[in-house]
């Protein structure tokens, strides 16, 4: 956790909340903790870039990725179980010809437990507006200028499904392990907004 | 009636603006909402729903000018029956 | 549970309705046509879970497809929304 400002206006509304629904027995303090540790510690982008890595290096396990994710991704000791109600995994693959990037055009859904906690320019009024509108002109601010002989398809997460892109493999990386190619895998290449 | 948080090919936001190294929460007491609101789910206070429908029922105002967990903490309070506006 | 009614491959058009209540469907695609991608699964509807209804619709979900030119006069590109079926109505060849 950053800075502990504890005494500003919002902190202290937070307090007052906190300190009324476990008054109110409606919530406990050590419960809030082990929420919060198990947030932090199982929510990661590197999750996200196992199965990528499995997907580049096993062809079987790629196609059932992209039949079945949520099967699929056992495979790797991954689930969409962590929440309330499983979500549905959907595993969307780039081409040469095509790039896909993800958003949630009315709040912010993302996979988390794939991903990590959601960076605040994913939740942000002007990622959510533009990417539909002009994805390639937030792609080009992003890093990312793309041929114009690619195209774009933009996932918007408005229901129960959550969106993986499946990056291309990098060129040149034939000689390297599964291990190896974890560690190329960013979370905004999960995202779309950069290559891989 | 059109929501605010429905800004899909909405223009005038502005720039995307990535911050390098984000951590999960810029302070403690967001933390402390995510984990209250993720407690109030598990115990069925209210469902996920109803959760983003206190959200934008936010007037437009506040909604745009609060933080991502100031929302969140708008939206507990209005479900959990605290009168602050 | 409701039967589904679209498959991959079917044109649909979003009905063009502007609810008081919380709804799934974005203005940006209200009112406009696109193609059915896949089926994704049968949810809760997200406007009765959000009203507490008692007995919530289930309903086939879709990923329906549209063109940037449609919705907006321009782009390249395509936009996949993941749609109740309540927010669908068919939509004649064209």
């Amino acid at each position: 956790m950053s800075d502990t400002h504890a005494s500003t206006p919002v902190a202290a509304r937070v307090r007052r909340l906190e300190e009324r629904l476990i008054e109110a027995g409606l919530v406990s303090e050590p419960e809030l903790d082990e929420i919060l540790a198990r947030y932090l510690a199982g929510a990661s982008p590197l999750n996200g870039a196992r199965i990528v890595a499995r997907a580049w290096t096993d062809d079987d396990f790629r196609s059932r990725l992209l039949s079945d994710a949520n099967a699929a991704i056992t495979d790797v000791g991954l689930s969409m179980r962590s929440g309330l109600q499983e979500q549905r995994l959907k595993v969307v693959a780039n081409t040469p010809g095509e790039h896909n990037v993800i958003v949630c055009t009315l709040c912010s859904c993302y996979p988390i437990g794939l991903l990590g906690p959601s960076p605040s320019w994913y939740k942000s009024e002007a990622y959510r507006s533009r990417v539909v509108r002009e994805p390639r002109a937030v792609l080009t601010e992003f890093g990312l200028t793309l041929p114009d002989d690619v195209e774009i398809v933009v996932h918007d997460s408005s229901s129960e499904i959550r969106y993986l892109v499946l990056p291309l493999r990098p060129a040149g990386t034939d000689g390297l392990g599964e291990d190896d190619l974890v560690g190329l895998v960013t979370r905004e290449g999960l995202i779309g907004t950069a290559a891989v | 009636m059109g929501r605010v948080n429905d800004v899909g090919g909405q223009t005038g936001f502005g720039e995307i603006a990535p911050e390098d190294d984000e951590l999960a929460f810029h302070a403690d007491w967001e933390a402390r909402v995510y984990a209250l609101n993720a407690a109030l789910l598990r115990h069925r206070v209210y469902n996920l729903d109803q959760f983003r429908d206190a959200i934008e029922r936010m007037p437009p105002d506040r909604y745009l000018a609060a933080s991502y967990y100031e929302r969140w903490l708008t939206a507990i309070e209005t479900l959990t029956g605290d009168g602050h506006e | 549970m409701s039967d589904a009614r679209f498959r991959p491959g079917d044109r649909v058009r979003v009905h063009n309705v502007d609810p008081d209540h919380h709804t799934r469907a974005p203005r940006y695609v209200r009112g406009h046509h696109g193609v059915v991608v896949d089926s994704a699964g049968e949810w809760p509807l997200a406007d009765d879970r959000a009203r507490e209804l008692p007995d919530p619709r289930v309903e086939p979900v879709y990923t329906v497809r549209f063109a940037a030119r449609d919705l907006w006069g321009g782009g390249g590109h395509s936009v996949t929304v993941d749609l109740w079926q309540s927010y669908l109505e068919p939509e004649a060849e064209a």
